[in-house]
């Protein structure tokens, strides 16, 4: 799949006729938006290295004194009022994210592949049950995941965590349409009159050849997993196995009840321990991200 | 499954093409396995469920549509939609244009460091939406938070971005910061793949930019643009992450049937009413697939048109 948004054959932009300044205009738009954008996240980095007194008291966009920003990261690893461990519930989102991640990945390079290649008995239908569930968003799953589990004792496991997650209808469907247009018939054609199996062919040629697209629905799986909140939330009353998200609405949940709590430069920081390692993945994946992919996702 | 395939007689088919077809289910097996047990079992069951009752005494009966009758006819549940079809009539529009304003100036390289910009645009969306709303919750908090004392600054006094009137416009901005820049990254994608030399013809005749942008440019990428429109309110009748979190930093603003979603998780997993909220998740997703058909419908329709 060609990639247009690596592509830069514009239009030279004398051509276009504008009034001068246009250009110098618009790029402070751009960084007015841009500005607007990481705002938050300034902040958030900003107050991480606070006392809980100063991010009360002090500017909220400067630095203030003392740097607390090492006692604060000591703290993650304690349980300060008796929730939970922070760093147990990064590990758990880790957990959940990397397992089901790479889980749903495969599952969709398979199914992806099955469904570009080969036409067997209902497998249209089949499809089709896999674009409806893209319009099916986990919000609602969650709760009827939750009465299933009840029965099945699943409640308060991890496989119940990660097992839900590996439904990536968005990356099955991602995957056939990347076999589709990247992956010529005629080099696996060629492998068949050689007399290689249907898997063998899979694994040693056409998985190769798919690796830009795995990553991007890699990147996208993860991603997802990483930011659920609500079906952890459901299917979680043990807190040591709640992921980041869900551990980070419980302290707000105890600083908005009491007030007093010493909990907000934790929250802070845990916030931004949870963004860190997702830009860092985006950024390093960055050459095999396919952002036209995402066009693929909805305007199918 | 593999019955299904061996026992239909098709003579027409060759034992290589029946051995293919083997093949492709095997490959789409282990992923219809995971998806029958996690998605398609559960909301089943949710159905199911939906139709019976369990009284405190007497236990669980079947009980028809008495729940779906119950849900029909709370007032909560549906002020909890009309807030949702409020947000989403406004939070739609106001991203979709800037998206669009942003993809257009990106597309036609009207601005520097274009490469730059759409990277930090694409941030939020590698947040998870429990912190933008903690950081979004900080900056609102009325006690510390900069936002109001900005406003403050500005001549209004007291203001409180988390009060019962503001607390829905801020959502909004919430809203905005966290999917602008993805939104634009596929409108970006779309209005790429307009042919160029549709748009040097036009120049050539003279055509003024803004006019490309719109009668050009805009018409070509509608398609992509109605898809986001209808994912995006998909999107908005699942609201429930960001009011849960702000209800942290202003107390008794937020209900917790204030979107049919925080609803749904009150009824069912605080009161552990759950055949009701079970109905209730019935009602929402009907409304979901309603959203879907009728996208289905209307891009069918336009492809007819084209």
């Amino acid at each position: 799949m060609k990639d247009a948004a690596d592509e830069d054959d514009g239009i030279p932009v004398e051509f276009y006729g504008l009034r001068r300044g246009t250009v110098t205009a618009l790029t402070i738009i751009c960084a007015l938006f841009a500005l607007f954008t990481l705002i938050p996240i300034i902040w958030l980095i900003i107050n991480s290295t606070k006392t809980q007194a100063n991010i009360f008291e002090t500017f909220g966009f400067w630095f203030a004194r003392p740097f607390a920003l090492f006692h604060t990261f000591a703290n993650l690893f304690t349980d300060v009022d008796g929730d939970g461990i922070f760093a147990q519930w990064f590990a758990n989102t880790v957990i959940y994210s990397v397992v089901s991640g790479v889980g749903a990945t495969i599952l969709a390079a398979l199914a992806g592949y099955g469904f570009a290649r080969f036409r067997f008995r209902g497998s249209r239908f089949l499809f089709a049950m896999i674009i409806a569930g893209l319009l099916v968003p986990i919000t609602l799953v969650a709760v009827p995941l939750f009465l299933v589990y009840a029965k099945v004792h699943l409640i308060n496991s991890m496989a119940g965590m990660i097992l839900p997650s590996m439904v990536y209808p968005v990356g099955v469907y991602l995957m056939r349409t990347y076999v589709e247009l990247s992956i010529p018939e005629e080099i696996t054609d060629a492998a068949r009159v050689d007399g290689a199996s249907e898997f063998r062919i899979f694994f040693r040629i056409v998985l190769p050849l798919m690796v830009p697209g795995l990553m991007t629905v890699l990147l996208l799986s993860i991603a997802a997993t990483w930011n659920n909140y609500i079906l952890p939330l459901i299917i979680f009353s043990n807190n040591s196995l709640f992921p980041g998200t869900v551990g980070i609405g419980l302290w707000l949940q105890h600083v908005g009840g009491s007030g007093d709590t010493n909990l907000y430069p934790l929250l802070v920081l845990s916030g931004l321990v949870m963004i860190i390692p997702m830009i860092a993945l985006f950024a390093v994946l960055q050459r095999y991200w396919r952002g036209g992919m995402l066009l693929g996702s909805v305007a199918n | 499954m593999t019955s299904a395939t061996s026992t239909a007689a098709r003579p027409r088919h060759s034992a290589y093409t029946r051995r293919r077809g083997r093949a492709g289910l095997a490959f789409v097996t282990p992923f219809m396995i995971i998806y029958t047990l996690f998605m398609i079992v559960p909301v089943l069951f949710a159905v199911y469920d939906s139709l019976y009752t369990t009284r405190l005494i007497g236990g669980t009966s079947f009980s028809g549509f008495a729940n779906y009758a119950t849900v029909l006819g709370s007032g909560p549940f549906w002020g909890g939609v009309v807030r949702v079809i409020i947000f989403g009539a406004i939070q739609i529009p106001v991203m979709l244009a800037i998206a669009f304003f942003f993809s257009s100036v990106f597309d036609l390289g009207l601005t520097k460091f274009g490469r730059v910009f759409r990277a930090i645009y694409f941030i939020p969306f590698a947040v998870p939406i429990v912190v933008s709303s903690l950081m979004w919750g900080f900056l609102f908090d009325p006690g510390y938070g900069p936002f109001n004392h900005v406003m403050d600054a500005l001549g209004f006094s007291n203001f409180n971005w988390l009060s019962p009137a503001l607390v829905l416009p801020a959502i909004i901005i919430i809203a905005v910061w966290e999917w602008t820049g993805y939104n634009s990254i596929i409108l970006y994608t779309a209005l790429k793949s307009v042919p160029r030399d549709v748009v040097e013809a036009a120049i050539l005749d003279d055509t003024p930019l803004w006019r490309i942008v719109l009668r050009i440019k805009l018409p070509m990428v509608r398609p992509a643009i109605i898809m986001l429109i209808f994912i995006n309110a998909i999107g908005a009748t699942q609201l429930f992450i960001e009011p849960t979190i702000l209800n942290n930093y202003q107390a008794g603003v937020i209900t917790n049937t204030w979107t049919p979603v925080m609803d749904i998780y009150s009824t069912s997993i605080q009161s552990g009413e759950y055949q009701l909220g079970a109905a209730m998740a019935v009602v929402l997703a009907v409304i979901v697939v309603a959203i879907s058909v009728a996208s289905l419908a209307f891009r069918r329709n336009q492809r007819e048109l084209a």
